[in-house]
């Protein structure tokens, strides 16, 4: 199979985008992007400087009473244009996305699907944003409420979505009559530049978005921002926590803050094998286990060996198949880790899984890889046996290509063990009975719950669930919950003399 | 190399249909009177893809099982589109119908294949495969006509 056109040719220097214009940094803290297939340099992002995070969110603010004024019906034209424009570069924003993140084409297509989605959702803002009334609450008088956008929100983005996480937000953002400011992951940032192109080609006003490029300084800035009312984080549970949900806290910010996951796949006795190893295959391995929607724990239910061996055989077998390379060659299956700090962490908890007395089944530490490209960044997918609740390898996020299997009895102990953890993102259950399905999805304590589904990646019209460490705050990202998130209820009584 | 991925599967399929146009291009220029009907089915074929692209990009999502969808052995659907110098009309329709016959075969298996697991792509193949069981009746029709 080709490998697809690269779309970077040369190396790009990467501006902020402020006040409707492409502005040069005058940082001199400047990283490279590199690409983690081929270890190829495509990008210079500058660390942006304390006045230039503050410019933009200068410019959200002051932009925001004209954009707030104008008409629900104006916004989302503008909205109707950028979904055209997506569309239209459809397969450059995919293959951008590959190059600085490393996943498969399939995989940045269908990011650029999601992404794409979630701007057709916010285009129904008129009806969406809609508040409700009641008239003769007493006699004569009538009670109505309105839903109003509150000024500049900012989105801090992770490295694992590059281009559609900050989707999550910004369209609903901007349609309710937000403005906006996205600083995205500085391992990652190309795929923010490229929609931001195209956000200022659609043609919204000089102000209602701004990109600002930079780190952990930048974002700090943001949150604590007086003129900041509310911040979206998507990133660890570490700094959503003590940094961003505290800081929103503190200075009266409203926050959504989607976190880290460990999310359990339970695979019952009387699951479709067929059907479900390639779900459990792109679960565990897809992104290369960088989301945190990835299956981690995979609980094998039943007393009956042979159910186990052709479950475990056949998992075993597809994994140790997978297809690891440059996700620009469509044959690939899995891409690099996006990170050399990434490949670190994951073989850490490999070592850290032997250690604790954990069956390597299949070893990734050493990739084969297809095409002649550096192994700096790549794994192949590692399978362990005999997992423990008490072994860190079932507790703590690995956000790699990892998969622990633990087998068990039966359905309650592997909602037990699935309840047991800190973090409540997602969990799935395999299975043709029914009964076994609703049992699972009452009790199960996670946010997003799959029923013979691997990841369970809601719609842009559903609200990207999570509990426990997994979420912090009230409303979710996406659906509903993001446009009550941008807007403020505000009740009117009126009575006419 | 077998074929796992939506990707690959989707270029595959866009191979066959612009090489199998090409045959029904050729065959037109050689073959006049039939011409009109020849030109249809290249043009279908351009649809097609069209088609199947259109779904494909409308659907994939990370959420879709979208790298470990297919287990497609590509020689078994390999098409022979060079017409030999000599061939009589008949011959040349033969060929036509041996093709199609494969490519039906391959949008079945892969319909099959990734059933469940790539939401309306599969269903776009079934429907490419039942346009091309009608397209091979017409070229038997006019294999028939031809005696």
């Amino acid at each position: 199979m080709a490998i697809l056109e690269e779309p970077i040719k040369e190396v790009l220097e990467l501006k902020n985008y402020i006040n409707g214009e492409w502005v040069e940094s005058k940082s001199d803290h400047i990283l490279d992007i590199v690409n983690p297939a081929t270890q190829k340099t495509i990008a210079k992002v500058p660390m942006s400087t304390r006045d230039e995070v503050n410019a933009a969110i200068k410019a959200a603010r002051e932009a925001f009473p004209d954009w707030r004024r104008t008409t629900p019906l104006a916004r989302v034209r503008c909205l109707f244009r950028l979904k055209e424009l997506l569309e239209e570069n459809f397969e450059e924003l995919s293959r951008v996305q590959t190059m600085e993140h490393g996943k498969t084409i399939d995989e940045s297509r269908g990011e650029t699907r999601r992404g794409i989605e979630m701007v057709e959702v916010a285009t129904g803002i008129p009806s969406l944003m809609m508040g409700y009334n009641l008239e003769d609450i007493a006699s004569g008088i009538d009670e109505y409420l309105i839903y109003q956008p509150l000024g500049a929100f900012c989105h801090i983005a992770p490295f694992n979505f590059p281009f559609m996480v900050p989707l999550w937000f910004s369209p609903f953002a901007l349609a309710t009559g937000n403005t906006f400011v996205v600083k995205p992951s500085p391992r990652d940032p190309i795929s923010q530049i490229k929609l931001t192109e195209l956000i200022d080609e659609a043609g919204f006003p000089p102000g209602v978005y701004n990109l600002v490029n930079g780190g952990a300084e930048a974002a700090s800035i943001l949150i604590e921002h007086p003129d900041i009312s509310g911040v979206t984080f998507v990133g660890t549970t570490n700094i959503g926590k003590d940094v961003v949900y505290k800081k929103c806290g503190e200075t009266g910010k409203r926050s959504i803050v989607q976190a880290s996951a460990k999310n359990f796949l339970t695979v019952m006795p009387d699951a479709n094998i067929e059907a479900t190893i390639p779900a459990l295959l792109t679960s565990f391995f897809g992104n290369t286990g960088q989301r945190c929607l990835s299956g981690a724990n995979l609980i094998i239910v039943g007393k009956d060996d042979a159910f186990y061996n052709r479950v475990l055989n056949a998992f075993v077998d597809a994994a140790s198949r997978i297809r690891v390379g440059y996700g620009l060659d469509e044959s690939i299956q899995m891409g690099p880790m996006q990170s050399v700090d990434g490949v670190q962490r994951v073989i850490g908890y490999i070592e850290k899984g032997i250690k604790e007395g954990a069956k390597l089944t299949l070893d990734g530490r050493k990739p084969q890889i297809t095409g002649d490209y550096p192994d700096t960044c790549f794994l192949n997918a590692t399978v362990f046996e005999d997992v423990t609740p008490d072994m860190t390898i079932c507790e703590e996020e690995i956000f790699g290509p990892v998969a622990s299997i633990t087998r068990v009895e039966d359905l309650d102990e592997a909602i037990k063990i699935t309840n047991a953890s800190k973090y409540g993102n997602a969990a799935s259950i395999f299975t043709s009975s029914g009964k076994a399905a609703r049992e699972f999805q009452y009790r199960i304590e996670c946010g997003n719950v799959g029923i013979n589904i691997g990841i369970v990646a809601p719609m842009a019209f559903f609200p990207f669930s999570g509990m426990k460490d997994s979420f912090l705050g009230v409303l979710h990202g996406q659906g509903k919950d993001a446009i009550r998130f941008f807007t403020e209820s505000k009740v009117v009584i009126q009575r006419w003399f | 190399m077998e074929l796992n991925t939506a990707s690959e599967v989707i270029s595959f399929a866009k191979r066959l249909e612009e090489s199998g146009a090409k045959l029904y291009e050729d065959l037109a220029e050689r073959y006049t009177k039939d011409s009109e009907t020849l030109l249809s089915f290249s043009r279908e074929n351009n649809k097609n893809v069209v088609q199947i692209e259109r779904v494909y990009y409308g659907v994939i999502t990370d959420a879709l099982e979208g790298g470990f969808a297919f287990k497609i052995n590509p020689d078994e659907y390999m098409l022979e589109t060079r017409l030999d110098e000599k061939a009589k009309y008949s011959d040349a329709l033969n060929q036509a119908v041996e093709m199609e016959e494969k490519i039906i075969r391959f949008y079945s298996d892969a319909a099959e294949q990734s059933q469940s697991l790539l939401a309306d792509v599969p269903r776009a193949f079934k429907m490419v495969a039942r346009k091309r069981d009608d397209r091979k009746l017409k070229l038997v029709l006019l294999l028939h006509k031809e005696g």
